[in-house]
Formats: C-alpha cells, structure tokens, sequence
C-alpha cells in the first residue's frame, strides 16, 4: 500500500514497533492530568496505527489527541520499544495542517510569523529601559515568551546581567521559530537570517538564551549552523551562569524543576543545579526529576491549544514541589515560570522564580540591606 | 443595552480597556464587559494579586489571559484591592459564561468614589464609545 | 449511537465523565495483546454507587459492559470484542486506608499499583506482587487478573493478599465479600472467586489488601550454564535446598543473542543465565541464604557466578533481565509474550520444549521468566502483516500450551486467557469444570452483559446454550 502521508513514509515502522504495554501512561503528564487514554502516547500511535491501516481518516476527529501532546518526551525516555513519539506527533502535525486539519488556535500560525516577529502577533518589542542592537560581547536573546508574557521576569534576569556587570547587548530579535515545527509548520529561514545578521552585527562571541527553546533551535536546527561556523558560542543562561559568584545564599528549602526542552531535550540537568546548589545549601528534589522531570504542561502549543489541562498539568508539578517541603519552586524557563505561576492557587504559599530572577533578588535584597 | 450582539449594562461604569465597574456600598466591583469577553475568546488564567494591594488610576495591575491573547488589567480609580473573585482561580471561564455576574473579578476600596466620574457611563456616551471600538477592532 | 443509551449513561455519569469520541473509541479497543475491537462509547464512573446504576442500566438493555484498568493486559480480557460500553475504573483512584496496625490497606480499583507502593514506602510496609507493568496497571486490574510478579516464588500472587472485596454484581447489586480479618472461614471464598475472575463476573469497587513488612536488605547473584538440564535441576535444587530467594529468574540462549545484539551488555552466549536475588532484614540473613543459592549453582555445573558486592553490582546484574523486555520488543513488529507455567522440577523440559517448538515452525522464541515459581515467558517474535507468520506464530502457540500441559502446568501463570487462550480452555479443564465455571457465570451474569465472549464462558453459544457442548 502506498504510503498516504509523510509521518507514514517517515516513521511507519516506528509506530508499529509501539508494543501497547502502556508504560507511557505512567510518565504521560496530559494522561496524568485527564486521566484518559487516548492523550497519552499509546493512544496517539494506535490512531497513527488505524490511519496506516485504512481503518480511520487522519481529520479533525483526530485533533484532540494527535495536538494534546506538550512534546515533553517522557513517553520516548521510557519507551521499551524505543519509539520517538515527539518526532512522529511534531511530523504528522504537519500533515495535518496540508490536509486542513490543524487544531483551531495554529492554524494560521505560520501566516502570523510571515507578517509578525512574534508568535503573539504583539505589535512592538519591548526593550525593557536598555539599548539594543549595540556592540558587546555577549548578545542576550529573550525568546517570545521572555518578551511579551514574562517581562518580570526578564527584567531579573537583565538586572542580575547588570549587576554582574556582563557587557551583553539586547538585539532587535524575532522569533527563533522553532516553535513552528512543534505545531504542524516549518522553521521560518527568514526570521532565522534576520536574527542571524542582528548577532553578527553585535560582534558577540557568545549569545546567552534565556529561553531554553531558542537555545535548542540555534544549537540543533541547521537554519543556525551559520553560529557555528562563525565559532560564536551559544549558552543557556543556566549554562552561563554556573561558573559564577554570586556572594548571596538563601536560607529557604528550595527546589528545581528541570524544564523539558533543557533536560529531556538537551540533557542539561547539572549546571542549573551547581548554580542553585551555590546560592541554596538546602536545595531538594522532587518525586520526579532530572529525565524523570514531569513537564509543566506548557510545551508543544499544549498551553495555547488546551489551556485548562494545561494549568491541570502545572497543578500536579506544584503539588510535587509543595510535597518536598520546599518553599520556592525554582526553573529557568519563562513558558514553565508562567504555567506554573499561572496554576498556583492563591493559598498555596510556595513561590516560582526563574533561577535568575531569584538570585537578583536575594542581590538586591542584600545591597538594600547594607 | 444592547450594541450588535454585545451587552453593556446601562448603570454600569466603564473603563476604556473594557473593564466595568458599579458600586457596592463603600466598594467598588471590577469585572470585564461582554465586548472585550468576546473579543478575547475563552479566558484561561486570571492575575488575583493580594488584597490591599495599592492601585493608582491608570496603571497597570494584573493580567488577564485567554488562549490567544493577554490583557493587562489597569486600575478605575486610586484606592486599594479590598477582594477578588477566588472562583476564577479554578474556574475563569465564569467571565466568559457571565461576565456581568459571577464572573466578577476584584473589589475595590476607592480613595475617593467620586473617581467613578472619570469613566464611560450613560446611555449615549457608552454606544459612542463602543461603536467606535467595533469599528477599530474591525480594521484590523 | 442510540440516543436512549447514550442519555441513560450519561443521566449517570454526567456529560464529562461519556465519551463517543473517534480518538477514546480507537484507544480503548485494544490492550497489550494482539486483539482489537471498537466499544459503542466509554464511562468514567466516579465511585461505586454510580457503577451499580451503570450496571443495572446496562442489564436492563442488555448491553455489554467491559470493566477496564489500565489496559495492559496480554490476553484482551479488556478488548470490547463485543463492542458495548467501556468502563473506565481509572478515576476511582483513592487510597481509602492505610492500616499499618491491621496490616492492610483498603485502596479504589483505580489505584496504580506503583502509587500504592510509593505510600506504603513511607511506612517501610509493601504489597509483594508486583507485575513488570506494576508503574501503570491498577489494583482493580490487577485482581481482576490475579496478577504475577517477579516475586511469586516467595511471596505468591494478588490472591495470597486479596482480604475483602465490595463487588457490583451485573443486575447492579453491590455485594461485600470477605472480613478485615487475617483469617477468615466464613462461607464460600466468594473473594476468591472474583480475583483473577477477568470483569466476568462483576465490577470490583473496592478492595482490601494485606500488606508485608519491607524487608531491608537484599543480595543479588547470576551464574550461566552450558546446558538447560544443569540450569533447571539448579532452579528446583534451590527450590528445595530450605531457603525460597525473592526472586529467580531465568533467560534463555535466544534472549542472551538479542539482548547481545542490541546492547553492550556482553553477556556471555550460553544456554541459560539464572538470576538470584535473597531479601530480608539483616546483610548476614540475606547472604547467608545466598551461600545456598550459589553453592546450588556450583554443584549443578554453573559456567560462571557472579554475587553482587555493591548495590551498584547489583544492579549491573539485572540490567540483563530488565532490558529483555526492550530488546525483544524491538525485533520484530508484532510479538506475543506467552506466560506458560510448569511444577518447578519442570523447567528444565519446558525450556527445551520451547526449542524444539521454535525449529519445527521456523520462528523466533526467545524465553525469559520467573523460574522459581516455573513461569516462564516465551515471547514469539512475528511480522504481524506478513499472514505466513502469522499462522506460524499460532501453531507454535498451540504446541507451546499442549507442552505445558503435558508438563502438569498450565496455560497461563499470570497474564490471564482473555481472547487469546479462550480457544485452549478445554486443553487445561475437563468438561466438568468448564460446566462449572459457565454455570456461575450464568447464575451472577444471567444476561451475559459483563465482559462477554472472555475465557471460553460463552461461546458455546452464549448465555442461553446449553453447558458443556464446547467440552
């Protein structure tokens, strides 16, 4: 029979290694949130299974499971059967939008970033009270969610730039892009040489991501290569500030959620780690952490498309944090920090930070107090 | 009344980024008005900052989110957050299902109430204001 | 989808908890086994009262009702092939009691086992059987299916733990049967009768379950052997040597090759690798009984022996056996994973049995298994779209149960018959006990809406034919 679709041609003998056992369900965080088979990545691959089949049409009937997935590739880390299911579900999401079939809240995604910088459509960037575009060395690039949903936050992490007196530069940045091939389109090359040509023109050797998807972009996706092959270095805020004093420590019990695309994705687990390690002596873990980590719920246009369940999500990863005892909840990723901030309840005293804005605090705190 | 499919309360005070407001006893109740529900679609997550929180006229002082979009919520009047709706935590789409009514977002205790003046109110200046913003959001 | 039925339900359920849904249909027609088959619709009932109105609804329009856990079962007991409505146990997930004083817990048939285990860790307390998908199947399912584990040998199965049980019985009758009581002679074991009982008879609710101690120190050894006769007179030697270890598995030379292909593990290539693991409280007890262990390996002509010096070691030493299941499941597309059970002193002949059965069809059997409690799993590796292996893979099913059979085993130690094993019923039960095995499903389910066409109970016809013709 001849192949119908890409994700077929590409990953069919994939989904047909997909044994059933249903160990995803476990580690599974929209099964875990909703309870309900058909999100979790046995279900996915048996509808793929039942297309390949000719039993069912890939349609919209199919949008619930096939776009309800946040990509967190806990299913693929304890699959037996070894089946990628990130790649198969970013792939046959794109078959989905050729056949007209793309979940409401994407579809057009791709028209919005022909047109606009962000994935937001939001008109203006902000520049947070600094120049950008100037000579340094170091380019630090906000990412989306940093620029438009979090401006607290990245407003602690450019004052704790500030305040370690690093010669950075903001640059007039679009959208890395990367998302897109997470919801049924294709990296954009236009918005990639756009930001390509503002880092170059900046003279920085190395660009610090607060954004752990930008990072995973510009270091995995060839639209980038041209970073690597002018030798400019690019870091993960977590990754850059490790080797780093801060001269401030907390006394409060603190612990760390791993987000996906930095741990699961990249496989940097430690360097976040050794920072907080410095600044809280009485740091734990929770229940599920490092390839363990649960996701947040926020990934894979799961936030957008599906945004109860998503905070549902970052509810179970609260309860998690509140059942080590901890009093903040630290990442470094402004998608988790805004789900999980989002999710918290007004009587649950925990609270979330990115690992530089805490750090910046406990800075300003202490200066205030001399 | 009624203004092309939108509802808008003729006794109520309205702030010109949709927010309504109407007094109740010494407070002031804060909500979202029907055209700006409709606009943002279902509404996802609301910012409910801590009571006694300071509130200055015009400035901003949570968010509000909806699938595609975030508002920022800016204050009536000067005063300070005396309440806010915990319902939404669990249940935001109470704005979308009834804006006007359970789907109350914050009360506030105004330093001065005669601030409420300063907002869109009465029959004639409220269909003003929103036909011109049907028009606006049609542009675009 | 009928209008009446779909409103009843969800008169019941509410709107949230009803699904007709294209995705939830194709996710709830399959299990872990090779069977598939679409239901009308799923229910996610929220306690026991909603389930016996469910049932009694169902009875009065005869519809069929398959009770469901995680779905991780290898023989399609949950596998609608009758279609009707699906009923999902999953969000009655409570722990309702935790009695370290009694010894038992009393949990919702939604609990997943590994999260029973997690609570019970807090009081150095655990519930022994623990199947190999024990992080995600449920308690319900797992007495439904009187599920295995690593640990039988020592510690037996689901049904050595099963207390007390609330049952809605398929007219919607809610039933308690059993005590908190750690002995109990009082009447019929109607408890017993539910407990590997498949959803065939009624919906368990709630269950009561003894729990252990937590032993606190374990010792781990392998040895490999030249020869299958040497590794299974091994096995029942240390069955009889006066210690029982936690747990002794067994892999075979085809599993060896594919984990060796497949990983860096290295292993060496021989005919059989036995795997010791001794429990209990102290270091010394646990060694102590691992001196036999070896000692037994050494006389029966053991190749190498390794003991484990380090939880580290230990852990080398199993990922062996853990990574078996992985390995084979990648070979080929399809596979079935057999659970064939023989007395102890039979390992030996199974296993070559197995062998003999893998070159008369010309098909890949790679075993592994529990030998201390002589369950072992052949899993048969097939292209499931090519239809020659596809009746290759079903006569060398059919040998392997007529071979544990004349073993004075059984057909299936711990994954249940379900649709898969529902033809060979007859192999293991004389026509006297399939009489009465269908005569009380008849007598609780007398409209055969429970779980329909499972286990050879009904398809003598169904509910209204007469006993015994399939005998």
């Amino acid at each position: 029979m001849e192949a119908k679709y890409d994700f077929e041609r590409k990953y069919r003998e994939q989904i047909l290694q997909c044994s059933r056992c249903g160990f995803c369900q476990s580690v599974c965080p929209v099964y875990g949130a909703t309870l309900r088979p058909a999100l979790n990545a046995r279900g996915k691959m048996l509808l793929l299974k039942e297309v390949m089949d000719g039993k069912i049409e890939l349609g919209k009937e199919l949008i619930d499971s096939l776009f309800q997935c946040t990509t967190c590739a806990s299913c693929a880390n304890n699959c037996p059967s070894g089946v990628n299911v990130p790649e198969i579900i970013k792939q046959v999401r794109k078959d989905m939008v050729n056949i007209g079939s793309c979940h409401p809240a994407f579809a057009g995604m791709n028209e919005v970033l022909q047109k606009s910088t962000n994935i937001y459509a939001e008109d203006e960037l902000p520049d947070f009270d600094r120049k950008r575009d100037q000579k340094a060395a170091y380019v630090y690039f906000i990412g989306c969610v940093g620029a438009y949903r979090e401006d607290e936050a990245t407003e602690g992490a450019l004052d704790l730039l500030d305040r370690l007196s690093v010669d950075y530069t903001l640059i007039s940045e679009v959208c890395c892009s990367g998302v897109l091939e997470d919801v049924g389109y294709s990296l954009n090359p236009k918005l990639a040489s756009q930001n390509l040509e503002r880092i170059f023109a900046t003279g920085a050797k190395t660009v610090i991501t607060g954004c752990p998807y930008c990072y995973r972009t510009f270091t995995h996706r060839q639209e980038y290569d041209e970073l690597r092959k002018r030798g400019i270095t690019v870091l993960h805020i977590s990754q850059f500030l490790k080797d780093l004093d801060f001269g401030v420590t907390t006394d409060k019990k603190v612990t760390y959620h791993d987000p996906c695309d930095l741990g699961r994705h990249c496989g940097i687990y430690e360097e976040p780690r050794a920072t907080i390690r410095k600044i809280a002596p009485d740091f734990v873990e929770m229940q599920h952490h490092h390839a363990d980590s649960l996701c947040c719920g926020a990934g894979g246009g799961v936030r957008g498309a599906y945004a109860k369940n998503s905070l549902a999500m970052a509810r179970r990863r609260l309860k998690e944090a509140e059942d080590t005892g901890a009093e903040i909840l630290l990442t470094e990723c402004n998608s988790c920090v805004h789900n999980l901030a989002n999710a918290k309840l007004r009587k649950q005293n925990i609270k979330i930070y990115n690992t530089t804005a805490f750090i910046n605090e406990l800075m300003t705190k202490k200066v205030r107090n001399k | 009344m009624e203004i092309q499919g939108y509802t808008l309360p003729d006794e109520l005070y309205y702030e010109e980024n949709h927010y309504w407001v109407k007094e109740e006893g010494d407070l002031l109740v804060m909500g979202m008005d029907d055209f700006a529900q409709k606009m943002a679609g279902e509404i996802v997550f609301v910012q409910l900052p801590e009571e006694g929180k300071e509130l200055t006229a015009g400035k901003k002082f949570a968010k509000i989110e909806s699938g595609k979009w975030l508002g920022k919520v800016f204050a009536p009047v000067n005063g300070e957050l005396a309440a806010v709706n915990e319902e939404l935590e669990t249940n935001p789409g109470l704005i979308n299902s009834d804006c006007y009514g359970k789907g109350w977002i914050y009360k506030i205790k105004p330093s001065d109430k005669g601030e409420v003046a300063n907002l869109i109110h009465g029959k004639e200046a409220v269909e003003k204001w929103v036909l011109a913003e049907i028009e606006k959001y049609a542009k675009e | 989808m009928d209008e009446k039925l779909k409103n009843g339900l969800i008169g019941i359920v509410g709107a949230e908890n009803y699904s007709e849904d294209l995705i939830d249909m194709v996710s709830y027609s399959y299990d872990a086994s090779q069977h598939s088959a679409r239901p009308l619709c799923v229910v996610w009932p929220q306690n026991a009262e909603q389930v016996s109105r469910l049932m009694v609804f169902a009875n009065e329009t005869h519809v069929p009702v398959i009770p469901r856990g995680a779905g991780t079962g290898l023989s399609g007991m949950a596998v609608p092939i009758k279609g009707g409505i699906v009923l999902d146990l999953s969000h009655m997930n409570k722990i309702l009691m935790i009695s370290i004083e009694d010894r038992l817990v009393i949990v919702e048939p939604g609990v997943v086992y590994a999260n029973l285990e997690k609570g019970l860790a807090a009081y150095g307390f655990f519930f022994p059987p623990d199947p190999a998908s024990g992080k995600v199947s449920t308690l319900g399912g797992n007495v439904a299916t009187n599920a295995g584990g690593v640990k039988g040998a020592k510690y037996g199965t689901t049904r050595d733990y099963v207390l007390a049980l609330q049952v809605v019985l398929p007219d919607g009758r809610v039933m308690r049967t059993g005590s908190r009581a750690m002995k109990s002679v009082s009447g019929y074991d109607l408890t017993r009768l539910f407990v590997g009982s498949e959803g065939t008879l009624g919906v368990v609710t709630e269950i009561t379950l003894k729990i252990n101690p937590r032993p606190t120190a374990t010792s781990t050894a392998s040895a490999t052997f030249g020869n299958l006769e040497d590794a299974g007179r091994a096995v029942s030697q240390i069955m009889h040597s006066g210690i029982i270890p936690s747990v002794l598995e067994i892999l075979g030379k085809e599993t060896i090759l594919a984990i060796n292909k497949n990983t860096d593990l290295n292993l060496p290539e021989v005919e059989a690798m036995l795997l010791a693991e001794t429990d209990g409280y102290t270091k010394g007890e646990t060694e102590y009984q691992m001196a036999k262990v070896t000692e037994v390996f050494a006389r029966n002509n053991a190749l190498e022996i390794k003991q484990a010096k380090s939880d580290e070691e230990a852990i080398n030493l199993w990922k062996a056996r853990k990574s078996a299941y992985a390995v084979l499941a990648r070979i080929k597309t399809h596979f079935v994973l057999e659970d064939v059970t023989v007395p102890m002193g039979k390992v030996a002949d199974l296993l070559k049995g197995i062998e003999a059965i893998s070159r008369k069809h010309d098909i890949q059997i790679a075993t592994f298994g529990h030998a201390g409690d002589g369950n072992l799993h052949p899993q048969i590796l097939y292209d499931g779209y090519n239809p020659e292996d596809v009746k290759k893979m079903e006569a060398a099913s059919a040998d392997l149960f007529a071979l544990a059979i004349s073993l004075h085993g059984t057909l299936t130690g711990e994954h249940g018959i379900g649709l898969s094993k529902a033809p060979f019923m007859t192999l293991e039960h004389d026509p006297a006990a399939m009489n009465v095995m269908r005569s009380l499903k008849r007598m609780f389910d007398p409209n055969n809406i429970l779980n329909p066409g499972k286990m050879a109970l009904d398809d003598a016809g169904g509910p209204a034919s007469e006993p015994g013709i399939h005998g």
